[in-house]
């Protein structure tokens, strides 16, 4: 009976990250098809797993693939009022684990939290006669409103450099598209520049960050990272990707979504800011008059 | 207490805000001004989005400008019929202004704009009201009588045509010019988040000779009218005016008119005009400064289409 149910868990499982890897890997090749692992399991460390049955029946699958699972702390986050940025937790377990403790670091985790993709316009100042002013510009399309890059290692020494460009991993991968039809002309340099500006104007903001000791493996399966939001954070859907890596090689890949919604009086005054631009003034000139007349009656001084 | 700014969309600390529109407040008070040169620089040095400060801060005027233009309502010290014109100017005037606002954030150049129009605004204004203040300060010194400025004298103004009478301002005169100057005072008062009182009066004052005592309340009483019809637009057109902002500063700015008023009546007129051209003076070069020193980072981003 309990096998049975294990078994169909497991089979459960598979089905649900096949579905995952097909919705994620479009084209991406090889990385998707992971060749069985044929290594030799690990020694088990019985004192470490005791405490769950659970961990225990899955380290008793020898040379089964590893596969990694994960969610955020929050799926929704609520911008309002009192928003003052905040700290999503995400965690994941990979299924069996060869890891014999979490100390080990056999495994590499690499988590890449993305928000809502937009336009950014960048501009240059320069000296113009002794004034600095805007005189140059570049318009990038898709660049991601947040982006943050957790992982237990330095990029480099847990990932090829193809595949971290393949999946914009890191902030030189970055996927940031110069948009069509510039109002000026850009040499390559220049956009490089740009680019370059982007990134870190934005990680001045706290709104691109990138910590490669972050991750933290907390038992033999089970890790965890804690990414800052900060205050000035774009709403929209975020998208988390997990990628689990062993000698370099990516062993599994799983994907799990968090929106931040703007919420209360918040979300009203900006609906209605944006969906009823005229009334919206109107109210504002009201509350203004209001306050005026008000303070007037209240400060009048007696008549002597 | 922090407080997300819905349409600034940023976390701000509601009681800086506060003691912002208390500070201002209490110099508009003691200075009889409307205070928006003042405040909104100091929205955008502090962080505020140039656009947002300048689209909020015409809120906050008309709170400002309510209660004074009521005074000056039951002194009967408003004339009308000129208020009405310099708003239909007034009106045109902020519509453009509106839309250069719009045209000038999309080609990245609306800081530089307002930076420019400060400086020169309140270089020349703030020059101009200090070479007054320490002459009438010198004369009184000197123990000579101030003459007094006389309506009814003919200058140019007089032979355009579309004659118009004013009748609390003892004038009969053309209502092109009136029309004009509202017009260049709503353009500037959208471009620069301010009433335009400081240019409104000297301009009534000097070219149109509207007595003084008419003056400043026919300027507060279209100031009102401008200012509200400039939010009402940049809500519109631009979606800038942040209402949690707006309160903030109001909440504080009344409260610090008050004690305002109460200390300007301890201070002489040229004292107080000396005073405040030093204010003008001081966030003039403040402007300059911006646009000859080299910024800390020659780099900026806005999202697009913005």
């Amino acid at each position: 009976m309990c096998a049975r149910l294990c078994r169909a868990a497991a089979l459960g499982m598979t089905a649900m990250l096949a579905a995952t890897l097909l919705l994620l890997g479009a084209g991406e090749g090889e990385s998707q098809t992971q060749p069985p692992r044929k290594r030799a399991p690990a020694p088990v460390a019985k004192e470490n797993t005791q405490g769950s049955p659970q961990e225990v029946r899955r380290e008793q699958q020898p040379g089964a693939r590893e596969s990694v699972q994960a969610d955020v702390s929050a799926r929704t986050v609520s911008v309002t009022s009192s928003f003052n940025g905040t700290e999503i937790v995400i965690f994941g377990a990979v299924d069996n684990s060869q890891q014999p403790s979490a100390e080990s670091g056999y495994y590499d985790v690499v988590i890449v939290v993305e928000g809502v993709p937009g336009r950014v316009v960048a501009r240059r100042k320069n000296n113009v006669a002794g004034l600095w002013l805007n005189t140059s510009s570049a318009t990038f399309d898709a660049v991601p409103s947040y982006y943050a890059v957790a992982s237990t290692r330095p990029l480099d020494e847990i990932a090829s450099e193809e595949f971290r460009a393949s999946h914009g991993i890191g902030f030189q991968h970055l996927r940031m598209t110069p948009a069509f039809g510039q109002a000026q002309a850009l040499s390559t340099e220049d956009l490089k520049e740009f680019r370059t500006a982007v990134i870190r104007l934005k990680q001045k903001d706290g709104l691109y960050v990138q910590d490669p000791y972050s991750v933290a493996f907390i038992g033999r399966s089970l890790f965890r990272s804690a990414i800052e939001l900060p205050a000035n954070v774009t709403v929209g859907p975020f998208t988390t990707r997990v990628f689990l890596f062993r000698d370099e090689k990516l062993l599994s890949q799983y994907s799990v979504r968090l929106t931040l919604e703007r919420e209360g009086l918040e979300r009203h005054l900006h609906s209605f800011a944006f969906g009823y631009p005229t009334l919206y003034g109107l109210a504002t000139v009201a509350i203004a008059i209001a306050a005026g007349l008000l303070a007037s009656t209240v400060f009048r001084k007696p008549a002597h | 207490m922090q407080f997300y700014l819905p349409v600034a969309e940023m976390s701000a600390n509601i009681f800086i805000f506060i003691a912002m529109g208390g500070a201002v407040g209490f110099l508009s008070g003691l200075f009889g001004v409307g205070g928006g040169f003042l405040m909104t620089p100091l929205l955008i040095f502090s962080g505020i989005p140039p656009a947002v400060a300048v689209g909020t801060e015409a809120a906050q005027i008309v709170a400002s400008s309510v209660s004074g233009a009521l005074a000056q309502w039951r002194r009967r010290n408003i004339d009308v019929t000129m208020g009405l014109v310099l708003l239909a100017g007034g009106i045109v005037g902020s519509f453009f202004g509106v839309e250069l606002v719009g045209v000038l954030r999309r080609l990245g150049q609306f800081e530089f704009f307002v930076s420019a129009c400060y400086v020169t605004f309140l270089g020349v204004i703030g020059t101009l009201m200090m070479i007054e203040s320490v002459n009438t300060i010198r004369k009184v010194r000197g123990g000579m009588a101030i003459g007094m400025r006389r309506s009814g004298q003919h200058n140019w103004i007089h032979g355009l045509p579309l004659k118009m009478r004013f009748q609390r301002s003892k004038l009969y005169i053309s209502a092109i010019p009136p029309f004009l100057i509202g017009l260049f005072v709503g353009l500037l008062a959208a471009i620069m988040g301010v009433g335009g009182g400081f240019i409104m009066v000297p301009a009534m004052i000097y070219l149109l000779r509207v007595p003084t005592n008419v003056v400043v309340g026919t300027s507060l009483f279209q100031i009102v009218f401008l200012t509200a019809v400039t939010t009402i637009l940049q809500a519109r057109l631009n979606y800038t005016v942040d209402v949690v902002l707006a309160v903030l500063l109001m909440v504080g700015g009344v409260i610090g008119a008050q004690f305002g008023v109460a200390a300007g009546e301890r201070l002489k007129g040229e004292q107080l005009r000396f005073l405040l051209a030093g204010l003008v003076l001081l966030v003039g070069l403040r402007f300059a400064w911006q646009l000859i020193a080299e910024p800390r980072d020659l780099y900026s981003l806005s999202p697009g289409g913005i």
